[in-house]
């Protein structure tokens, strides 16, 4: 089935359970996807836009108000929503940093942060995560003092991630925070698989940004994100404009450089305004997703030889594991090679593996049914045992 | 269109075996139902 020319309906979601890593999150509520429907049309948000023109003052639909529902959820004081958590990083990079400035970032941090460090001229120093691939805030501060001594000066900007992409861990954020306030250090707190998914308070976690992703984890479409500061930070990285033109004499009102006057419009806003009142309910119940996600380590941790490689017992059901000595093992004799799992769970209305792979991957179990978790379990136990790998 | 997306929703929550216990018929029912009554109107307004 085509829904436009050459474009293949997607049904993903409709025929398998989704464990792709990235996507659980997303994944649009049935209010979402309504609202992008009736806001498909480009400029469809700026039917009622009146002075000051800017999209966070929009009444109708109810931009301005879910500004400030936002913030109000995120216990931080201006909000702006942006094209990605990646708009959110290089908003708050080009404010704080200029060429040869140190950075903050750890060895777990996304590359998007890298690359805002790199577009504004900054410098990347890395925290080193621990063998349990967690950063700390003892390694905060040796860092800080690492830089200080090669740069003579602290770092401009931190970015720490609450939970990382790579093995789904927990950070100590709110202990971070606290040694780099002691330093007088920026802190950006890249929630990218945390805003949406499990509650976030930024006053607590005493942070300057919290930046969040739409389509990662608040149920919208892409590219969706937030930026939230606290009120001393908003003055700088949403400063408004003040540039004149030479000729024209013209001037942009309140337009933010950051945010390139407005930021989105049409079904990426809408889509993520619908899915917000079932994200503030979704995030109270993170003890369910926690439990559908036990339901499925326990299973893949049954079959011999698998390792589990993030923190364990889970806090965040982004899970990395090592089954070089279980499912790999059958890889090495199997006709279909490492493709075999991948096409086995494929038979088992699952997806979101990367096919081949069979050595170290991720999945991930947000947003599913107790019964499509067990239905996962079931799955990952019968393709073991139908390749003769023994289950304790 | 509406409805079709809580249908398409229901779909989702289901997938892979699309068995519904007796609370999701009863939704897919109430919808089916309503997409019938709307499937009506238009075509009573749009081929008059």
């Amino acid at each position: 089935m085509r829904c436009a020319n050459g474009i293949e309906a997607r049904q993903v979601n409709e025929i398998f359970i989704n464990i792709d890593p990235i996507q659980a999150g997303g994944r649009l509520t049935a209010d979402a996807m309504k609202a992008v429907i009736a806001y498909g049309d480009g400029y469809s948000v700026c039917d009622n836009c009146r002075k000051p023109n800017r999209l966070d003052y929009i009444s109708k639909p109810p931009i301005a108000e879910f500004h400030r529902d936002l913030a109000a959820w995120l216990n931080m004081d201006t909000v702006r929503t942006v094209p990605g958590a990646r708009r959110g990083f290089q908003a708050v990079s080009h404010t704080y940093v200029r060429k040869g400035d140190p950075v903050l970032l750890t060895s777990l941090s996304h590359y998007t942060e890298f690359l805002a460090v790199e577009e504004a001229g900054g410098i990347p120093r890395e925290i080193v995560a621990d063998a349990d691939h967690r950063v700390t805030a003892d390694a905060t501060a040796m860092k800080i003092e690492e830089v200080k001594r090669e740069f003579g000066r602290v770092p401009v900007l931190a970015f720490i991630d609450h939970v990382d992409y790579q093995y789904g861990n927990m950070h100590d954020v709110k202990a971070i925070a606290k040694v780099t306030r002691q330093y007088d250090i920026p802190i950006l707190y890249n929630g990218a698989y945390t805003v949406g998914i499990l509650p976030v308070d930024g006053k607590d976690l005493g942070v300057d940004f919290v930046v969040g992703s739409g389509h990662k984890s608040m149920a919208a479409p892409a590219p969706s994100g937030v930026l939230a500061t606290t009120k001393e930070r908003a003055t700088e990285v949403f400063r408004t404009t003040s540039i004149v033109g030479d000729v024209t004499q013209r001037k942009f009102g309140i337009k933010e450089p950051e945010m390139m006057g407005c930021t989105l419009m049409g079904a990426t806003l809408v889509g993520l305004m619908a899915s917000f009142p079932h994200v503030k309910e979704r995030v109270k119940r993170f003890d369910r997703e926690l439990e559908n996600n036990r339901i499925v380590m326990e299973a893949l941790l049954s079959i011999e030889g698998t390792k589990v490689l993030s923190e364990y017992p889970r806090r965040h059901t982004l899970t990395r594991v090592d089954t070089l000595a279980s499912f790999d093992k059958v890889a090495e004799s199997h006709k279909k090679r490492g493709f075999y799992l991948a096409s086995a769970l494929e038979d088992n209305g699952i997806t979101g593996v990367i096919p081949g792979a069979t050595k170290i991957w991720k999945f991930n179990t947000y947003g599913m049914t107790a019964k499509q978790a067990k239905h996962l379990a079931d799955a990952f136990v019968a393709i073991a045992r139908e390749n003769g790998l023994p289950v304790t | 269109m509406y409805s079709l997306t809580d249908l398409r929703v229901i779909l989702r929550e289901t997938a892979p075996s699309h068995e519904l216990d007796t609370e999701k018929r009863a939704q897919a029912q109430r919808l089916l139902e309503n997409l019938e009554r709307q499937v009506a109107s238009l075509k009573q307004e749009m081929l008059r």
